[in-house]
């Protein structure tokens, strides 16, 4: 058990490890949040006028939109980097030593978890400067243990695709799986304002939730009513990605 | 009598170099062909953009109500201008980033080797950037019909649209082409894709220049792609205005030619370097 | 036990590609195997299954005493690979490297950096070690690789093409490596696409073909198979080939003489028969220009048993001859 959070801490730090060796390689991800934040506000700011609009301003509503983003963003970069492992061979190597596979899976994935927060906190920043609401210390705690969650669920998405495609080529299709997961939510409006077939879509989507809980602090208070669900709902989808993901590995190798 | 080595047919050897315009299309044709056996490269262009059309339209479809928001059928034919200004400039970013992989692959040395002229080698790939341009318009312009879009203008309108992205999409792919000339490795053109969204949001290719909050409101007025998107959205929305199409016209020309200009000059500071 | 045993073990790709067909081996314990064949012929394949990152489609194989099928943790914990291409992450220092495969194969954390920095030094990478491994060069990365392999002991190492892309010293200290692991009771299972190498190395060698073993021996073994040494002899001007003849006849079976008084005596032992042949010239007066052992090669025994060259074979034959003229001369 020990020896498997060693491995486990090993794997995670060589991750890091990338970041701070290549800061330059980070920084669109980094920035990439805030630039929507920023742009988004900037460009439908107006649409905070409509009646049945539930935030004082877009910015507000916007930002943890913003959270999600990053978080989806490192979930892929994740992905993207195991398949360039797997091309370049280091994977094997890791595949090799005797440690479970559930932990090098564990390695990999905390590692994004620990990674969203990058993206989160320079949004965060950037957010306050501008005006943005304050959600209070509980209100930030669930958003972040949120957007780590979430960050484990689009890991495990992209890892299952790496394993299975074996290409960094496959980039594309990690990226699209987390953007459709958090923008086909209530991330614009509120679901009432939504079209037909969003607001079908958003119904079912359990990132609607999981954004519900990260907004609840930004444009009210943290409700249990707010935050179950949404942790239900990461909970879930790392169950389920996560079983896929641990089969996509045993099928790599014996 | 005809000797042996006479009868031997010989190799066309120190023959005129070929003219620039064989030589632009027939790197032009390649690059087509590269890019389009590159599914993983094209479809950022494609997905992307179609993505946040859906997004966009399908959350804030109720925004065509706001007080000052033209008279539009609905908000996906608003939208459709902004999906192809996007398209458009994913496209001149992969554009930029086939040039670095050939550089990086050494490729583009061997074309610098050629006896050709040196300037088709970035005139081809442009060729190619403009007919991508040209299937990123019409897709677009297909996906706006087929999920109950209008184009007001009609078969001008759709002509008029095609012309100002085919030449916005060579002035991107300029942009694209002289960036790889210059950082000579796909990563680095690749880390410009946040600046694309930051451009974008600085114009009024998503939301009425008058409706955008300040200061991206005043920045808007002045961003030529505020000009090439007006002058896509107009035969869409509305029935052809010369003055819109025109200025989209001029802006996207104002982009090529500027563009071209820095990428050709890019690839002579390049040669001048080896 | 031996420490690899493989009965009929297959491996089929999906399209019906059948990358290995049934083969059959056993290395002793402490024993260094080469397995040898041109690129595609089935070595990685092999490999891969044997080490666990491949699973057989038929047959089984059984490493350290585990089948690597049913037993995949067990086979991981006993045995080291060194990988074909080295692969490293570029952006960590050979120190890092090392102490993550440490803590990779649960080294207890207390011991982690000194068995690091033991290997390090073994492999003459102590000065280099908080480099980072992308400043390395080919040869450096093959011994961090190595060192790697070898950070729990392991009863059974497999080195995948570990010289191939190496310059010549590099490939040298990478043998003195593989002979000390022997002496230390290490067995080595290595798979070469060099001639020489297996020579060089191997106790045992097999030869793979179009997935099939073709070949097994010591490399002894294998060129008594396709023939014996033979002499290539030339006389000085004027010798009668006659005399020759009758001199050299005693020694061997001889070829009829070419142009020039040039003999090909086919002998029994090669090197150990070329004093007693010359004198044998010299007292009957025939003075000896040139004088060059021919020893059936591996690349022969390939020839005879795959009916054609293993790939840079030709380059090895020459430079192999060039070496054996400038000291045959006479």
């Amino acid at each position: 058990m020990t020896a498997s959070l060693r491995a486990m801490g090993a794997l995670v730090r060589r991750a890091l490890n990338e970041i701070l060796r290549v800061p330059g390689g980070a920084i669109p991800g980094v920035l990439a949040p805030t630039i929507f934040m920023l742009g988004l506000s900037a460009v439908f700011g107006k649409a905070s006028h409509l009646p049945g609009f539930t935030a004082s301003d877009f910015r507000t509503f916007i930002v943890p939109v913003g959270f999600l983003q990053g978080a989806s963003f490192t979930g892929a970069a994740t992905g993207v980097n195991l398949a360039r492992d797997i091309e370049q061979g280091w994977f094997d190597r890791l595949l090799l030593s005797p440690t479970p596979r559930p932990v090098l899976l564990a390695g990999l994935v905390g590692s994004a978890s620990l990674r969203a927060l990058m993206p989160a906190s320079f949004l965060l920043v950037v957010a306050l400067i501008v005006g943005v609401h304050w959600p209070g210390v509980l209100g930030l705690v669930v958003a972040g243990a949120l957007v780590m969650g979430l960050a484990c669920v689009m890991a495990l998405w992209a890892v299952m695709l790496a394993l299975r495609f074996r290409t960094q080529q496959a980039a594309p299709l990690m990226q699209i799986g987390g953007f459709i997961a958090v923008l086909f939510t209530t991330a614009y409006a509120p679901q009432a304002l939504l079209t037909g077939w969003l607001r079908d879509v958003a119904r079912i989507n359990p990132v609607t939730h999981v954004l519900d809980g990260v907004r609840q602090g930004f444009v009210a208070q943290v409700t249990w009513g707010k935050t179950w669900p949404a942790f239900v709902a990461v909970a879930g989808l790392m169950l389920v990605l996560g079983a896929l993901a641990v089969r996509g590995l045993r099928r790599v190798g014996v | 009598m005809a000797t042996a080595e006479a009868a031997v047919p010989r190799v066309a050897v120190g023959r005129a170099a070929p003219g620039l315009a064989i030589t632009v299309l027939a790197l032009g044709r390649r690059a087509l062909r590269n890019s389009l056996r590159r599914p993983q490269f094209l479809a950022p262009l494609i997905v992307f953009p179609s993505l946040m059309l859906a997004v966009n339209v399908g959350g804030l479809s109720r925004t065509t109500s706001l007080p000052g928001f033209p008279h539009v059928h609905g908000f996906l034919d608003f939208q459709l201008a902004a999906a192809l200004v996007q398209s458009l400039m994913l496209g001149g970013v992969s554009a930029g980033i086939a040039t670095a992989l050939e550089i990086e692959g050494g490729f583009f040395d061997r074309l610098i080797a050629a006896p050709i002229p040196r300037v088709a080698i970035v005139l081809g790939r442009l060729l190619a950037t403009g007919a991508l341009a040209a299937g990123q318009v019409a897709y677009f312009l297909a996906l706006g019909l087929t999920f109950g879009g209008h184009i007001e203008g009609g078969i001008a309108g759709v002509v008029l649209v095609l012309a100002i992205g085919v030449v916005a999409g060579v002035g991107f792919g300029g942009i694209g082409v002289m960036l790889a000339l210059r950082a000579r490795n796909a990563s680095t053109v690749q880390g410009i894709f946040p600046i694309v969204f930051v451009v974008l949001f600085i114009s009024d290719a998503f939301f009425p220049q008058n409706l955008l909050s300040s200061p991206a409101d005043a920045v808007a007025a002045y961003n030529p792609l505020s000009y090439v998107a007006d002058g896509m959205r107009n035969p869409i929305i509305a029935s052809i205005s010369a003055t819109k199409v025109i200025d989209g016209l001029i802006a996207a020309a104002g982009i090529a030619v500027v563009a071209m200009a820095l990428s050709v000059w890019a690839l002579r500071g390049r040669l001048r370097e080896e | 036990m031996p420490a690899i045993e493989a009965t009929k073990l297959e491996r089929e790709f999906k399209g019906g590609l059948r990358a290995v067909d049934g083969i059959d081996l056993a290395v002793a314990p402490g024993e260094v195997y080469a397995f040898l064949g041109p690129n595609g012929a089935g070595k990685t394949t092999t490999v891969r299954m044997l080490v666990t990152l491949l699973r057989p489609t038929g047959g089984e194989a059984r490493v350290a005493g585990f089948d690597v099928a049913r037993q995949p943790a067990e086979v991981r914990r006993r045995i080291g690979v060194a990988l074909q291409e080295a692969a490293l992450d570029l952006l960590m220092t050979g120190r890092e490297l090392i102490e993550l495969q440490a803590t990779l194969h649960g080294i207890d954390p207390r011991s982690v950096r000194s068995r690091g920095d033991e290997l390090l030094e073994r492999v003459g990478l102590t000065e280099a070690r908080d480099r980072r491994v992308g400043t390395y060069s080919g040869g450096m990365r093959r011994r961090l690789d190595l060192a790697m392999a070898l950070i729990h002991e392991p009863q059974v190492l497999f080195l995948d093409e570990p010289t191939t892309g190496l310059d010549p010293v590099s490939r040298l200290t990478l043998w003195d490596e593989v002979r000390r692991l022997k002496g230390e009771g290490t067995t080595v299972f290595l798979t070469t696409q060099y001639l020489e190498e297996a020579d060089q190395l191997a106790d045992r060698l097999s030869i793979i073909s179009a997935g099939k073993l073709v070949a097994e021996g010591t490399p002894g073994e294998l060129k008594a198979q396709v023939g014996r040494p033979h002499l290539d002899i030339t006389l000085s001007d004027g010798a009668d080939p006659g005399d020759a003849n009758r001199v050299l006849e005693r020694f061997g079976e001889l070829q009829p003489p070419g142009p020039d008084c040039h003999f090909s005596l086919r002998v029994g032992h090669g090197a150990a028969d070329i004093a007693p042949v010359v004198r044998a010239l010299d007292e009957a007066g025939l003075r000896v220009a040139s004088l060059q052992v021919i020893e059936p090669s591996l690349d022969d025994v390939f020839v005879a048993k795959t009916g054609r060259h293993l790939e840079g074979a030709s380059e090895q034959r020459e430079a192999a001859a060039d070496a054996a003229g400038s000291d045959g001369d006479r």
